[in-house]
């Protein structure tokens, strides 16, 4: 097996089976840490520009990324979505939203580095999670200089492989193929953000799977039942 | 189930719904419930308490989980009180509940700690072939080696060290003070030993069986009232906190109930809800405050006017206008209101002068015994002056006649209270008075009767009611116009006159003092003053102690059930004392120790006095005789020493063991010969009393060992005195100290010494300001991981301290650390010291025949040619003690053999203890190991030491009690059998306090029973039994007449104002021109810390500010441009300190508050002016010792060890208050440079 073929055949698993099992472990087991450990409460200073920045941005990437390479290529055919289209969407809204996390994570890694009250509570997870996302930003912004070479010669093959990829790999049959002529850049873009996943559980990225849209709707009062067992 | 599975469904979670759909039922998964049960969750559940720093006494339940405390919660297990009264359980505050975050916080030492420097010396030298003593010995004689360490104290710098290694440089250094400079260079220092008494006896045993000082806490602290001694002849005794209950009307002043009397407060709530009326004189709006049906904000320190002009309701309605038949009876019995008093001529005035004794009768009135000894009344029965039972003379050299029955000569008495009715003429007798703008004295109109005495001399005689009538200012048609009704405010102690005085409106003191006077004639005594800390710790505190008093025996309130007084702070109830004190002091070896009066210690090693501004002069009495005009009070203690009032530590200017060894070499073969050469020694002036060159080398203390006690940090009035001069390190003092130059008995040197301690050992489990100022530390068991006893005087029960976990890391329990010190030193000492012979000399003590060493009160000073120097009479006693120094290990662990040959002893009373001894050896075993003390019943471990306390102490054991009331029986001639009948067989042991708190039993030791019929109250069995008080008189005494006592004006209770004691009128030049104010310096105990212990606990930090604070009036603050929160700092001439100010309306103008005793280990910024670290509330005080409280030698006025002294008041001072702006707040937090280690003291000061 080539590095090539583990990477984009092996490692995705690996990260996802440790995402999905990780995550579950800790739900169950770790209540208590499932948190967004906010520093907010230590120092406010910025923090409007900064934190909204990046929760904008990287939310609008997520799901950017969700709609724009797991919806079947035919879908968007079919919607009058052309692949040209879908490119220059992706380029720009990456490029917007990419821009707002940029700025957002690098304003939050100086803050981590240099403010004393969060320097003290910053443990290495902390630090390395956030340095980690600005790394994985940069380079997805770095991928759309050569996405927009690729739009200027209408050449969608490296999106629609990209697309396949992810496809191949949600639906378990990965062909890591797929990515062979792709640019070194796009590969070590989908590393990195392979690895956000993998480590995902390990960090207070946890708190991502809780946000609290429950509690707009929720009764005032919730009883959990006490099972006494009878014997 | 799974949280995650319950996700899943997040449809159908909801079962039912309820309130129209606003509730809802689900059957989510609870298990994140058990993080919290897990939380409460333990394996075992030990018995302890908290042994120091708190009097409350309260049994905790120590929970363990998984070999560690969890957490600790209130035991609810006492004995009941009785029907009808409510039960002392539960008990425990938030303070106690938080101790256990101390036993794996931060603080925590772990291991032993020792200067790096001085470690890397010791090593040096060791390495160089010296042995330990030769090694320590060659750091001592280099002052550039001993400098390089003592300089740096307080500045960090410690490393970690073996157990074996550190007590090897203690011993060493202690055998090396022994041989160079004497035993009593040595010193230890720990307090209040009711709280954990085998931790204390510990330390005191070890040092006094190898001849140290021990230094005494009660009258240092400033709680001991030495109005009690020279009142009633009682350190202090009061009621359990359950006595409240009882009381109806109770005044609260200077202690603050719910805050510092926590597990206790509900008592006083309780006492309400039964109809008690409670009154509160707080000057400041004090959490007590709340409880009150009335509050009377009277100015802080003047509660003595209030009290006088209450007093003189009470003695004007209930004495004078009616006399009220109980009050009568109570003052004719239990007072010396009766007794007779000399006028004396002074010039063309009379004055009061000393108490008439049967010796001015021709043929002493027929009595032979002590006759210079015993006072005299008026009796209405036969109309003649007689001699009745019960003062000082019955009690030495004669049985059976020391009682207050109202006999004389075996006949029936009723004593007079006045002549008024039966008078030979009325003269005018001077008072001395106090209030700057009245004048210095005051005329009073008193009916005498006239006299000869056998001497020839005539004389007027007058009661001491009659005078006290007088003084009061109360009108009795005699001529002299005195108050014409309490609005008149032209005359002391009426209540128009003290609203003058306190801010109380007259009003209410007018009613106050009825009420309280009315109430205790209802009740037959059930008033009740509730008092402490706030109105003792004041340079003339025995005005405002005897000024309640007087009140209290007025109305017949003192020994009543729900009467009387309450003085509650650092309460010194030890309550198996007798069976205590043999092993505390290695009394069971050898006697006697070496006690010494710590006020007095410190004053003058840690160079106090060379400051004292205060002019002895100014304290004078216009009725004074004065001998000593012209003396400083310095040179009155050393006067006082020298006639063997109060003890010396040192000594002499030389080596007591050295003394000894002259002595024989010049032919003395006993002790009276050592005395002998010793007395002629001291008339030559060969050997010197160390106190008059007090600042000479060879007088200066050397060891000094502190335990259970946060003495730098905490306690040290003067804190920048011992800083400086005590231990050499960065200090604030901010003046030179030329004062003291003007002594006349104390010898002056321009330069003042600094660093006089070679070695400072801290034993403790945490660390805090007084370890980072020693030289070595120890680590030592916290109070949940060693055996231990505690009891207090709120409650009247005996429980443990047991372990619940083994001590943590290489920490030990106390008595185990000083036998291991014991044992190094035993081995050191084989070679270096060998067998000794050392001269102690002792002051006249108290509860003694040497209490009656000078009659009349007169001093005689043998070096001012009055009388010869006689050890015991006019001089200390001079006893020849053996050291065995090789065997001290071998006596430390076993109860030694005076016990049999001696027996046992307890305030003048005697019992054989062979029984005891006996059990002993069967109950703990006895020594095995090849020393002196094989065969001898064992106090090797904790748990021994802890039974053999309580087997041979009345209180624990019921044989003892009989014994020892059996011996009081023959003194008072009167049987008490039926005070312990029903328990004498009770023997109560370690494992049954574990078990569950005992009660005690009734012992001669207190004056209060345990009984099913009244609480534990003071003075029970003086009156209920007819006990005389300890005092000349043998009765509560309003009047003192001692000739220092009338020197200074304290005859009878006067309003004395503050003293000025002038550190506030030197402004700095940098504060001068900014916006700054002169507060009072108040330093009241905190709600969140008690002493220094739990003031750096987290939990408690997190309650208020988190660091150093003091409050001022919102008033004071604006005039200054303060808020709340800002950085301020405090400062006069004894230094300075630095903390954030809390402005609050609770606090009066003029006063600043701030706790005791936030110290340096918390968010302590650095002074902007001393350039030092911003210091601790007692940065700002000095101690000033008052010469009433040096007698020594007369009855009642004798020393005993922190029963009479100096005391260490700080109340009186001012301090300067400026703002420091955030940007100006110094951390210090810069490297140690040669030059910052050279610069010791701050910016100008030289000396």
């Amino acid at each position: 097996m080539t590095l090539h073929d583990f990477a984009f055949g092996v490692y995705p698993y690996i990260a996802g089976t440790v995402f999905l099992l990780g995550n579950w472990m800790r739900f169950d087991r770790e209540q208590y840490t499932w948190k967004a450990d906010s520093s907010q409460l230590l120092s406010n200073q910025g923090m409007r520009m900064a934190s909204n920045l990046f929760h904008v941005g990287i939310i609008a990437i997520f799901f950017g990324h969700l709609v724009g390479l797991l919806t079947p290529h035919s879908w968007f055919l079919a919607m009058g979505v052309s692949d040209m289209t879908h490119q220059w969407i992706a380029i720009i809204a990456g490029l917007v939203f990419g821009g707002f996390c940029f700025i957002g994570a690098l304003s939050l890694v100086i803050r981590r580095m240099t403010n004393e009250r969060v320097m003290a509570v910053s443990r290495t997870r902390d630090n390395f999670i956030i340095i980690w996302l600005l790394i994985t930003v940069t380079l997805g912004l770095i991928t759309t200089i050569y996405s927009i070479g690729h739009a200027n010669n209408n050449d969608p093959s490296v999106m629609l492989a990209l697309a396949s990829w992810v496809q191949s790999v949600a639906t378990l049959s990965v062909d890591a193929s797929l990515l062979a002529n792709v640019d070194p850049i796009f590969k070590l873009h989908i590393f990195f953000g392979m690895t956000v996943f993998l480590v995902f559980p390990f960090t207070r990225l946890v708190h991502v799977w809780s946000v609290p849209i429950g509690y707009l709707g929720r009764a005032y009062q919730i009883v959990r039942v006490k099972k006494v067992k009878v014997n | 189930m799974s949280h995650f599975l319950d996700r899943l469904k997040f449809f159908s979670k909801v079962k039912e719904t309820f309130s129209k759909g606003h509730g809802i039922v689900t059957e989510e998964n609870r298990q994140w419930e058990d993080t919290y049960r897990n939380r409460w969750r333990h394996d075992k559940v030990v018995r302890s308490t908290h042994g120091v720093n708190c009097t409350g006494g309260c049994s905790w339940k120590i929970f363990v989980k998984n070999g560690l405390v969890a957490y600790e919660m209130q035991q609810t297990d006492y004995p009941r009180t009785r029907e009808d009264l409510p039960n002392h359980e539960p008990r425990g505050c938030q303070r106690g509940a938080s101790f256990s975050w101390y036993l794996y916080s931060p603080h925590r030492i772990k291991y032993p700690l020792i200067r790096g420097r001085l470690v890397d010396l010791y090593r040096t030298e060791r390495a160089l072939g010296k042995d330990p003593v030769e090694a320590w010995a060659a750091i001592q004689a280099d002052p550039e080696k001993r400098a390089s360490y003592t300089g740096v104290r307080g500045l960090g710098g410690f490393v970690r060290a073996e157990w074996d290694e550190v007590t090897e440089m203690i011993a060493a250094s202690n055998i090396h003070t022994i041989k160079k400079w004497g035993p009593d260079r040595i010193y230890g220092f720990s307090p209040i030993p009711a709280m954990s008494m085998i931790s204390y006896a510990a330390g005191s045993r070890y040092l006094s069986l190898i001849g140290a000082g021990v230094g005494s806490f009660y009258d240092w602290y400033c709680d001991l009232p030495p109005a009690s001694p020279q009142v009633w002849g009682e350190q202090t005794d009061v009621p359990e906190s359950a006595d409240w209950y009882n009381s109806k009307y109770i005044i609260v002043c200077g202690a603050n109930l719910p805050m510092t009397r926590t597990p206790d407060a509900h008592f006083a709530v309780e006492s309400r809800y039964n109809g008690t009326k409670i009154v509160s004189m707080a000057p400041d709006y004090a959490e007590y405050v709340k409880f009150a049906d009335l509050w009377m904000p009277v100015k802080q320190g003047t509660d003595a006017a209030a009290f006088l002009a209450m007093g003189h309701v009470a003695l004007n309605e209930f004495h004078i206008k009616k006399q009220d038949p109980y009050f009568t009876e109570y003052a004719r019995k239990y007072t010396d209101l009766p007794m007779q008093v000399i006028l004396e001529t002074q010039g063309d005035r009379l004055t009061s002068g000393r108490f008439l004794r049967a010796s001015d009768f021709d043929n002493n009135m027929g009595e032979d015994n002590n006759p210079e000894w015993k006072t005299i009344v008026y009796d209405n029965k036969s109309k003649a002056f007689v001699v009745p039972n019960g003062s000082v003379g019955f009690r030495w050299g004669e049985e059976g006649k020391w009682n207050l029955l109202e006999q004389a000569n075996n006949n029936e008495t009723e004593a007079e209270l006045s002549c008024l009715n039966s008078k030979d003429t009325i003269v005018d007798v001077t008072f001395p008075h106090f209030t700057q703008e009245e004048g210095d004295s005051l005329v009073r109109k008193i009916p005498v009767r006239e006299l000869k005495l056998a001497s020839g001399e005539e004389v007027y005689v007058t009661s001491v009611f009659d005078l006290q009538v007088a003084q009061y200012g109360i009108d009795r048609g005699l001529g002299d116009n005195l108050a014409t009704s309490y609005d008149d405010e032209s005359i002391p102690y009426t209540p128009a006159w003290a609203a003058k005085v306190t801010g109380v409106s007259a009003a209410d003191l007018q009613r106050t003092g009825f009420e309280f006077a009315d109430n205790a004639s209802k009740t037959r005594g059930k008033s009740m003053v509730i008092l402490g800390a706030a109105i003792n710790h004041w340079y003339h505190n025995d005005m405002n102690y005897r000024g309640i008093m007087n009140l209290l025996h007025m109305c017949g309130c003192v020994g009543q059930s729900g009467g009387g007084w309450a003085h509650y702070v650092g309460q010194e109830k030890l309550r198996p004392q007798a069976g205590w004190a043999p092993i505390a002091f290695g009394l069971d070896w050898q006697r006697p120790p070496r006690h010494t009066a710590s006020t007095t210690y410190w004053y003058f090693h840690t160079d106090q006095w060379r400051y004292e501004r205060v002019e002895a002069d100014s304290l004078l009495a216009s009725t004074a005789k004065g001998r000593y005009r012209g003396y400083q009070l310095a040179d009155y203690n050393v006067v006082a020493q020298r006639l063997g009032w109060t003890p010396s530590m040192p000594h002499f200017d030389k080596n007591p063991i050295e003394i000894v060894k002259e002595a024989e070499a010049a032919g003395a073969e006993d002790e009276a010969g050592v005395s002998d050469y010793l007395v002629d020694k001291l008339k030559s002036g060969d050997v010197n009393f160390a106190y008059e060159d007090i600042d000479a080398e060879e007088n200066h203390p050397r060891n000094l060992f502190v335990w259970r006690s946060n003495l730098i940090g905490c306690s040290s009035k003067g804190h920048e005195y011992f800083l400086k001069h005590l231990l050499g390190a960065q200090n604030g003092v901010m003046s030179e100290g030329t004062e003291g130059a003007a002594c006349k008995e104390v010898k002056w040197h321009e330069k003042s010494p600094i660093a006089k301690l070679d070695m400072m050992v801290d034993i403790n489990f945490r660390l805090n300001s007084t370890g980072a100022y020693s030289d070595i530390i120890l680590p030592t068991a916290t109070w949940y991981e060693k055996a231990d006893l505690n009891t207090t005087d709120m409650h009247p029960f005996i429980h443990p301290l047991s372990k619940a976990v083994d001590p943590a890391w290489e920490s030990r329990s106390d008595w185990q650390i000083f036998k291991t010190i014991a044992k190094k030193f035993s081995e050191l000492s084989e070679t270096h010291l060998g067998k000794q012979k050392d001269v102690v000399a002792l002051p006249m003590q108290h509860d003694t025949p040497m209490a009656l060493a000078q009659p009349f009160g007169e001093v005689k000073d043998w070096k001012k040619g009055d009388c010869e120097p006689v050890p015991g009479k006019t001089a200390p006693i001079f006893k020849v003690v053996e050291r065995d120094f090789p065997s001290t290990y071998g006596k430390y662990i076993a109860l030694g053999p005076l016990m049999r040959k001696l027996g046992n002893n307890i305030k003048g009373v005697d019992w054989n203890t062979d029984k005891e001894v006996d059990e002993l050896a069967t109950l703990n075993g006895v020594i095995t190991e090849d020393v002196i003390s094989k065969g001898m019943p064992s106090l090797s471990e904790d748990v021994h030491v802890c039974d053999a306390v309580m087997r041979m102490a009345p209180e624990t054991n019921g044989e003892v009690a009989h014994k020892s009331w059996s011996a009081q029986s023959k003194k008072t001639g009167i049987d008490h059998s039926h005070l312990y009948k029903g328990r004498q067989e009770d023997k109560i042991t370690y494992h049954d306090i574990v078990a569950q708190p005992r009660k005690i039993i009734t012992a001669p030791t207190w004056s209060g029973i345990e009984s099913e019929e009244v609480s534990y109250n003071a003075c029970y069995t003086n009156i209920h039994e007819h006990i005389p008080l300890r005092t000349l008189t043998g009765r509560a005494q309003f009047y003192q007449d001692h000739e220092w006592m009338l020197d200074f004006g304290e005859g009878f209770c006067a309003y004395k104002p503050a003293v000025d004691l002038q550190a506030h009128k030197n402004v700095p030049a940098a504060i001068k021109d900014k916006p700054h104010l002169v507060l009072n310096w108040i330093t009241p105990h905190s709600k969140w810390g008690i002493h220094s212990t739990y003031q750096d606990n987290l939990r408690m930090l997190t309650l208020f500010r988190g660091g150093p604070y003091f409050w001022v009036s919102e008033e004071d603050a604006k005039s200054i441009g303060l808020q709340d929160n800002d950085w301020v700092e405090a400062i006069n001439d004894n230094g300075a300190t630095v903390a954030r100010v809390v402005v609050s309306q609770r606090v009066p103008n003029g006063m600043a508050i701030m706790y005791h005793a936030q110290e340096k280990n918390v968010n302590v910024p650095g002074s902007n002016t001393t350039g030092k670290r911003g210091g601790i509330l007692n940065s700002v005080t000095r101690t000033v010792p008052k010469p009433t409280h040096m007698i020594g030698g007369y009855a009642q006025l004798s020393y005993a060890f922190n029963y009479y002294g100096t005391v260490g008041s700080n109340r009186d001072e001012h301090v300067i208050v400026h703002k420091i702006k955030d940007q100006d707040v110094d951390w210090l937090e810069r490297p140690l440079t040669p030059e910052r280690e050279a610069k010791k003291n701050p910016p100008g000061i030289n000396n």
